[in-house]
């Protein structure tokens, strides 16, 4: 140890103090040029990637279970969709086909009522209208002056906790979509520093596709993570270009059986109002935005398995069903909310089983409004 | 709040552009107070209490001091507020249970309650800064500061607040007392080390961590490979997080046309281990020279004194870093190690006739065979991590390929920079693909979770 008493000041001049042991130094315009590179390179990765990596979805194609949360595929899935004179199908896992095979959805069965490759598949499993109305606003663009079939799932107005309206936190599908600080959502407790983090992902599409990266190839981990469990692999091996399929079944797989046959009890809930809805508010919004892009909107709502619950709550559920029925017509939006299917036909509150979408794609091709829509 | 949060950038991005326009005019030391004390209290708005009592107390003995001729009484009370303060909070728990022990021991039935205190964040560092100042000015090295405001901006820094470095009143104070010259290269600069503090902390640091905590969590599942290379694996872990925050807050202060201290100067280069000490936590290490070692009398008074003190300040260093047996046993370690290898260091065979690369290794092992005893969770477990590492197992480390040439791409870049290589990385383009690959990487490939640095628990 040196034994120097500075009397003086150590470093009066503070110009004089080291800049760095290991510097990476650069001068303003050096700056320039590499903030100039990043985001050139933020811009053109994602975009060049859509070249390498192989993405031909078939006429039954949804977005596959794993990539739920990808969004970035989402949109890439959109702009193809939307290429040609489709129909477009939104909703959440009843559009989706949670029970059933890609070739046993609600599209599928439209697809071959129609005798052709009219109607597409963009549900996402698990999404809720207050997700649904943040997709379509950050990564729906492409979806302007479309007919779109929009599915209102009354299930998410089934309680509190469905309309993300409880006090106490818990962890919910699709966080990343939902309003990070304006409408406030009383559920979700994510601290200050991971909303930002979301808010920039939706705006930085070099962060969207590593998000790709990761769910597609990487177990959803990140690299580090990944090598962690993979010690010896070699990462660039892991991304084999080969996307999950589109018949992936969701984990756990679920088992498609009548709900009837799965010891599912009949239900009792907590209906909210709607007034006081959350998921109804961003329902609207999310028609709003669609409406706004020029698209054609037209409104399924349900199949919701009214078989599930009990006398009162049906009432309840009709007395729902009414008030966004009036939303609907005051709003002269075309929608068709289809008597309940056979009770044999659902596997859970309201997702049906293969032969229940195909009964429903004939009661919904039967419906005027909807020909009048596809004409 | 941590600078590798989005809630940093966006503190940041509020902060300096008003920062930019006040900076010529009184409301700077305000609106920087102002924002320092919201950094600090991000965390605990009640710790905020802490940081006012030291600076406030610490500024009235010295306003004290300045009104009275005798100046000893005031240090002492002064010494005694700051250590009293870290005591209870850092040590309080420690001394509770080790007396408790000794009560035990001597079959008192009596135990001292523990203070179920939190340590609150950085304390360690600011007070440890704000005592420079009281030191300095009993030592007349440092002139009276008239403004509370400004003692109060440099006590509560927000760059350097929670984990230094520890800078000096006589090196802070007179940058405050000017409006600063920022100019657009110091900007640069900033950004520069900033970028640089990011990519060890969330690149290197945070990825490495994932291994050791994995290892180190239960050490008696490894075996030889993966305890060894765990605890290298830590050793380059907490330099890199430790010299990634310094580089971040010295990068924020230069933005700030405040020029903080070097920290870290390539520690795993040392070539002795007084050497290392010149390399690693400058400031403390300056620290605890100027204000231990040489109060004990240094040098001064033979080679027995010099060695005690030698050993003392290491020790009470240990100590500094944690309430723990562990962390004293890691000072005691490097004490030990120094005594040893003090004359030969200075011996012309060490110095001329021994190779370099060979000193750096020997040296590089030393240090990181003191880092078990940091790192392991109890003493029984340092115990267990190195009787394992003795028994020479062979089973899988399973440590990822990636990681150790990450580690040694850097540790190459380290040699190339003290070597005459050093052009070549000077070159503008060559610096200019650096930045950009290290941006990428953060972006793409780093781990998603944020972790805290490890020197916040000091």
């Amino acid at each position: 140890m040196k034994e120097t008493v500075a009397k003086k000041p150590a470093s009066a001049d503070p110009r004089d103090i080291a800049f760095s042991s290991n510097e990476v130094r650069l001068s303003v315009r050096s700056w320039g040029v590499a903030l100039l590179l990043i985001a050139g390179l933020s811009w053109a990765v994602p975009a060049v990637w859509k070249r390498i990596e192989p993405f031909r979805p078939g006429p039954d194609y949804r977005i596959p279970f794993s990539l739920g949360s990808d969004y970035w595929m989402y949109d890439r899935y959109c702009h193809i969709a939307c290429a040609d004179d489709r129909t477009l199908l939104i909703g959440d896992s009843v559009i989706w086909g949670h029970y059933v095979a890609a070739e046993e959805t609600l599209s599928h069965y439209l697809n071959a009522a129609v005798g052709g490759p009219k109607f597409v598949n963009l549900g996402v499993d698990g999404i809720h209208p207050i997700a649904m109305s943040g997709l379509l606003e950050c990564y729906g663009k492409p979806v302007v002056a479309k007919r779109v079939i929009l599915q209102c799932n009354l299930l998410w107005m089934s309680s509190p906790r469905h309309d993300l309206q409880t006090d106490k936190a818990f962890s919910f599908n699709h966080p990343d979509l939902v309003p990070q600080f304006y409408p406030r959502i009383p559920c979700y407790a994510e601290p200050l520093s991971a909303r930002l983090g979301i808010v920039m992902g939706r705006h930085v599409p070099l962060l969207q596709w590593t998000n790709h990266l990761r769910l597609a190839y990487f177990q959803n981990s990140d690299l580090p993570s990944w090598t962690i469990e993979h010690p010896y692999e070699d990462p660039l091996r892991a991304v084999t270009l080969e996307l999950p399929s589109a018949n992936e079944p969701p984990s756990p797989k679920p088992i498609a059986k009548p709900w009837t046959k799965a010891g599912i009890a009949q239900l009792s809930p907590e209906w909210v109002e709607l007034d006081g809805s959350l998921q109804w508010q961003f329902f609207r919004r999310a028609v709003e935005i669609l409406r706004l892009r020029g698209n054609q909107v037209f409104v399924l709502v349900g199949p919701f398995n009214e078989h599930m619950l009990d006398q009162p709550s049906r009432r309840v559920y009709e007395e729902r069903k009414r008030g966004v029925e009036k939303w609907l017509d005051q709003e002269h939006l075309p929608h068709f909310a289809p008597p309940a299917l056979p009770s044999e036909c659902y596997a859970d509150a309201s997702h049906p089983l293969a032969q229940g979408y195909a009964k429903l794609a004939r009661q919904l091709l039967e419906n005027k409004s909807l020909k009048r829509l596809t004409k | 709040m941590l600078f590798q949060t989005w809630t940093f950038a966006a503190f940041f991005l509020l902060f300096y552009p008003v920062y930019l326009a006040v900076k010529d005019t009184r409301l700077r030391l305000p609106w920087l107070l102002l924002a320092s004390y919201v950094f600090y209290g991000w965390w605990n708005p009640l710790y905020l209490l802490l940081l006012l009592y030291t600076t406030t107390a610490d500024y009235l003995a010295v306003v004290a001091m300045s009104r009275s001729r005798r100046k000893l009484p005031w240090l002492t009370v002064s010494i005694i507020s700051d250590l009293g303060l870290l005591g209870f909070f850092k040590y309080g728990a420690f001394v509770a249970s080790n007396l408790n022990l000794l009560l035990s021991s001597l079959r008192v039935p009596y135990e001292i309650p523990a203070p179920g205190i939190l340590l609150p964040v950085g304390i360690s560092f600011f007070v440890f800064q704000s005592m420079t100042y009281t030191i300095d000015y009993y030592r007349g090295q440092v002139a009276r500061e008239p403004n509370f405001l400004r003692y109060a901006a440099f006590v509560a820094m927000f760059p350097q607040l929670l984990s230094g470095p520890i800078e000096r009143a006589r090196n802070i104070l007179p940058q405050l007392r000017q409006a600063p010259a920022i100019s657009r290269q110091d900007v640069a600069d900033g950004c520069s080390l900033f970028i640089v503090g990011l990519f060890k902390k969330v690149a290197l640091a945070d990825y490495l961590a994932v291994y050791v905590d994995q290892v180190y969590g239960a050490p008696g599942q490894f075996e030889a490979p993966a305890l060894l290379l765990a605890s290298f694996a830590y050793a380059w872990q907490i330099y890199f997080d430790f010299s990634g925050y310094t580089d971040m807050a010295r990068g924020a202060a230069r933005m700030l046309g405040i020029r903080l201290m070097l920290n870290f100067n390539n520690p795993y280069l040392a070539d002795g281990l007084g050497d290392f000490w010149r390399r690693w936590h400058i400031s403390l290490s300056t620290w605890f020279r100027d204000y231990v070692y040489i109060p004990l009398g240094g040098s001064r008074r033979g080679e027995l004194a010099t060695y005690r003190n030698m050993c003392l300040t290491m020790v009470i260093s240990g100590l500094w870093h944690g309430a723990l047996w562990t962390f004293v046993i890691w000072g005691a370690l490097h004490a030990l190690g120094r005594v040893m290898t003090r004359a030969l260091e200075a011996s012309p065979f060490y110095r001329n006739r021994v190779p370099r690369p060979a000193k750096q290794l020997m040296t590089f092992c030393f240090v990181t065979f003191a880092w078990i005893f940091f790192r392991a969770e109890s003493f029984a477990d340092a115990r267990l991590i190195v009787s394992r590492i003795a028994e020479f197992g062979t089973a899988d480390p399973r440590c990822p390929l990636l990681l150790l040439a990450l580690v040694c791409t850097v540790w190459g870049y380290q040699f190339a920079y003290e070597s005459r290589l050093r052009n070549v990385l000077a070159w503008a383009p060559v610096r200019m693909g650096i930045v950009v690959l290290m941006v990428f990487y953060i972006v793409v490939f780093a781990m998603s979770g944020v972790r805290g640095f490890i020197y916040f628990q000091f």
